[in-house]
């Protein structure tokens, strides 16, 4: 754990995000998204295996208003949450948990 | 109540010169992983906020969940609020900070609202996302084998208009070493 930066004591290293700052949003264009997601969490205990649906539908609004670039959720996590394709040839079915 | 909002300049320096800001990516934070990796499922871990100012930014600051259940390799979504109360535009700028402190090299955040100017305009009120993940790392470390709670804290201060941060001009292969989690037991 030694580093230049260390301070003789432990100190906290921040890093910034891997993708960044979310651009604010001003406009509350997904805030119905984001109370959903809340709800969720009240309903469930907080538990953020039970909304995941409900955070990937957040993150599709911000990336459907210019609020996050764009990428496939599948990059961000939610590769369980995503419905198969209708044409289901090219369904990558990647090696789940055990 | 100048030399306050000058001292976050120094400070910010530093997090930058340690964290590599500028949006490239950072020794240890495969962005391959988030795509590939396994939620531990077994291993649940409660997430707790807080949030401050800096006595020179007049926000309103706050969590909108106290804590958050999360489990290892799992990504998750937190948000924060803030609004601005006064009748005049307030630049803020946020770090944050986490403990315990060797959980904090498994807490990676993918995007957030901190490192980079945010502007509220008058009582303007808004959402800030926090989302993250967990490394799944952190359920095979020793040293965390005890550690059930992480508690994750943002502080804004209030960043002058216009002022510039500048990026230090170093090399970020010099960063390399120092922020690979470490693995080894």
């Amino acid at each position: 754990m030694s580093t230049a930066m260390n301070f003789g004591s432990k100190s906290f290293k921040p890093r910034a995000p891997d993708k960044g700052s979310f651009p604010l949003d001003h406009f509350g264009e997904c805030k119905s998204f984001k109370e959903t997601f809340m709800k969720c969490l009240r309903e469930n205990s907080f538990d953020n295996s039970s909304c995941r649906m409900q955070s990937k539908d957040y993150l599709q609004c911000r990336m459907d208003h210019q609020l996050m670039a764009k990428e496939p959720l599948e990059k961000l996590g939610f590769k369980n949450q995503m419905d198969p394709p209708p044409h289901s040839q090219t369904h990558t079915e990647s090696q789940s948990s055990s | 109540m100048i030399g306050l909002s000058y001292a976050s300049v120094p400070l910010y320096r530093l997090y930058c010169q340690v964290s590599g800001l500028g949006g490239t990516a950072v020794a240890g934070h495969d962005s391959e992983q988030v795509e590939t990796m396994t939620p531990v499922k077994e291993r649940i871990i409660k997430v707790t906020f807080n949030a401050d100012t800096h006595a020179s930014i007049q926000w309103n600051f706050r969590p909108q969940q106290s804590e958050i259940y999360v489990v290892p390799g799992e990504t998750a979504l937190a948000f924060y609020r803030a609004k601005n109360p006064t009748d005049k535009p307030i630049i803020g700028i946020s770090t944050y900070n986490v403990v315990p402190f060797e959980a904090g090299q498994y807490f990676n955040k993918i995007q957030c609202f901190c490192f980079e100017e945010q502007r509220l305009n008058p009582q303007e009120e808004v959402d800030m996302p926090v989302f993250f993940y967990i490394d799944p790392d952190f359920d095979v470390d020793p040293r965390m084998a005890r550690v059930d709670t992480i508690t994750l804290s943002y502080t804004f201060f209030e960043a002058k208009g216009g002022q510039s941060l500048p990026l230090p001009g170093f090399s970020y292969s010099s960063l390399r070493t120092s922020d690979k989690p470490m693995t080894d037991p």
